[in-house]
């Protein structure tokens, strides 16, 4: 009795403190800093320094300036776009890992998922070298005939930034294909077969539709990666590949315009939830699982 | 529709997965229009006849053949069978017509025939009113139906029926098994039905497959294997039964005494040559239902013996005694079934009784 009385109080406590920081860790992490951004933006730069007056100058000036508008509608464009390659990519590979037995078939996943581990400069590298004037690509190229003579269009460019964002994503493209795709049932196909369609017919009718929120959620997870990523463009963009990234950067490095940057990344932050929320609404199966 | 024509026949099929047979040399004739149950255990290859039938997996030898043609390398999408599924397998992305519609539409047939057809489906099932409901929206009688007139919608020869029932509660499942007779009595399309449940069996079939270890062990309709099953297996699996061991005697005309525990038992042979055939001396069981088993009186010219009442059950209609009978180096247990009486059973446990069972109620089965 006694003993129960004094443990009890001390758990309680415990979980106590474990809900809290349950609670606590991302509000920290993630809320705070988010609402330090948002109120960042409403401040303003004067010679080197922050003023801390309220304005709405920043968003004014982004949506003014002649720039600035055209980069980020450019850099959505160039991000729905790797997104929609990476899609085309991914989806029959994950398919096809999906026709593999047993053990072949997550042998083969883990392989197509090591370009993860590896670091994404060097990736970023490597990519380069392979787009680059004497890189494989345009050797190959040449050597097939296609090309006279090797080409700078896959470098140093917006070509190259796409190029490079859509081999960097795949791999967040298959996994989740992969799982939608392994999720159903396999009598849902037999199903199929045995009121007479054809395997064609199985696929675009079954198969597909019922992949589509792994594909939704693949997308909205390259969409949000790619655009959000400053390093790429800055390595293989050039001065014609220019994101809204690089923008983004320069405003927190060379410009030294916190509150502008802020500004920018609200601007950036907005579009992401957009993404993330369209992906989440055609990722959910319409309440129709069984 | 002719209850006399070959619709399926199954000659020497076999199935193996790897190197592990499941099936050995099945030989079944399915008759057009007629519903034909497959009972067995699990693992007997119940499942596997169906799925070789509807073309879900290759067959390793024989052949299958449809009105005398061969169809064992038709791909499924071809033949013109349909399966209800086990766990129903209904699209979840489609709606109720959606379902139902599907093996029309992948036909490409035109879009008011199919609506007609759905119309016309979901009226025979009872669920007109739910055409826009998706699956999951739906209970487990409900889905049932519909993957029912899905199959069916398609107008198949066969229509196949993986245990479809066996997801049901109870009540469910009666009322299940009316309407699935009562539909395959309207449509007049073959059905074959695949059960462990002998119940569910009897019930429904007009004739009833017993598989066992991927052997058929007998074909008949219910009141065949119930009254003269062929085997132990047979005579023990389906309905309660009475098997006492024992060698047989010569036979007398159509019976045939067996010497058991239980004293010298006459059992019926009638038609049934394997029996007529047998050699004295052959081991074999006397099989008689509880029903069959009743209280002796002074005039009594059945199969007679005396036992003790082990254990009475009450089970509403009927109570079921357990006998112990015999001599005390090899006792007997049989079961006793009467009808229940409001004032009570006049029998009580441990108390000794003269039981007998008529001649034409006992049956043999060689061992």
């Amino acid at each position: 009795m006694s003993v129960a009385a004094t443990t009890q109080p001390a758990e309680k406590r415990l979980s106590l403190l474990v809900t809290v920081l349950a609670f606590a860790l991302p509000v920290i992490f993630v809320l705070v800093p988010l609402a330090i951004f948002l109120v960042y933006s409403f401040f303003s730069v004067d010679q080197g320094t922050i003023v801390f007056a309220p304005t709405l100058g920043n968003y004014a000036r982004f949506f003014t300036d002649p720039i600035f508008l055209p980069v980020f509608w450019n850099t959505i464009v160039l991000c729905v776009s790797v997104a929609v390659i990476c899609i085309l990519l991914a989806y029959p590979a994950a398919y096809f890992l999906t026709t593999l037995k047993g053990r072949w078939r997550y042998a083969l996943l883990m392989l197509l998922l090591v370009p993860l581990l590896m670091s994404y400069v060097i990736k970023i590298y490597a990519i380069r070298s392979i787009l680059g004037l004497n890189g494989f690509l345009n050797k190959a190229l040449v050597a097939l005939g296609i090309l006279d003579q090797p080409s700078t269009l896959f470098v140093f460019n917006m070509n190259a930034i796409l190029l490079t964002l859509s081999l960097l994503l795949i791999p967040f493209a298959i996994l989740p294909i992969f799982l939608s795709l392994e999720r159903i049932p396999q009598t849902l196909l037999r199903a199929s077969d045995d009121l007479g369609a054809s395997g064609l017919q199985t696929f675009l009718r079954i198969t597909l539709p019922l992949s589509l929120p792994g594909v939704a959620s693949a997308a909205s997870f390259v969409f949000v990666l790619a655009i959000g990523d400053f390093l790429t463009p800055q390595m293989v963009g050039g001065i014609s590949g220019f994101t809204f990234g690089r923008i983004l950067y320069s405003q927190f490095g060379t410009a030294y315009n916190w509150p502008f940057g802020a500004a920018l990344s609200v601007a950036l932050a907005i579009v992401v939830i957009c993404a993330i929320l369209i992906g989440e609404r055609f990722g959910r199966n319409r309440g129709t699982s069984i | 529709m002719n209850l006399n024509t070959d619709l399926l026949t199954l000659r020497s099929v076999s199935k193996s997965y790897g190197t592990v047979p499941v099936l050995h040399d099945i030989d079944l004739s399915i008759k057009d229009g007629e519903f034909l149950t497959v009972l067995g255990p699990s693992g007997s290859g119940k499942t596997t006849v169906l799925r070789l039938i509807g073309g879900l997996e290759p067959l390793t030898a024989g052949e299958i053949r449809l009105d005398g043609q061969d169809i064992s390398r038709m791909p499924i999408n071809r033949r013109p069978f349909n399966t209800v599924f086990q766990d129903y397998a209904l699209f979840p992305h489609m709606t109720v017509s959606g379902n139902v519609g599907y093996g029309l539409s992948v036909r490409h047939i035109q879009r008011k025939e199919i609506a007609r057809r759905v119309a016309e489906a979901l009226e025979l099932v009872q669920l007109g009113r739910f055409a826009d409901r998706f699956p999951a929206q739906l209970s487990g009688g409900q889905r049932q139906r519909v993957a029912l007139a899905r199959a069916l919608i398609c107008q198949p020869r066969l229509i196949l029926l993986d245990e479809p029932l066996a997801a049901l509660d109870l009540e469910l499942r009666r009322q299940m098994q009316e309407f699935l007779k009562s539909i395959q009595r309207e449509i007049k399309t073959t059905f074959l039905f695949v059960t462990h449940d002998q119940e569910e069996a009897i019930g429904m079939a007009d004739r009833i497959c017993v598989m066992q270890a991927g052997h058929i062990r007998q074909l008949g309709t219910p009141h065949e294997l119930y009254y003269k099953p062929n085997c132990e297996f047979v005579a023990r699996f389906f309905g309660e039964n009475n098997l006492v061991a024992g060698k047989l005697g010569p036979v007398q005309g159509e019976q045939r005494p067996i010497e058991t525990a239980l004293g010298r038992l006459i059992c019926s042979i009638s038609d049934q040559l394997h029996l007529k055939t047998a050699p004295d001396g052959a081991s074999a069981f006397a099989a008689f239902r509880p029903e069959a088993l009743r209280l002796a009186d002074a005039t009594d010219s059945g199969n007679r013996f005396s036992g003790t009442i082990a254990d009475l059950a009450f089970a509403g209609s009927s109570t079921v005694a357990t006998v112990t009978a015999g001599a005390d180096t090899a006792v007997q247990r049989l079961r006793l079934r009467m009808p229940s009486r409001i004032d009570g059973s006049a029998l009580k446990s441990g108390e000794t009784v003269s039981l007998s069972f008529a001649p034409h109620e006992g049956h043999l089965v060689l061992a």
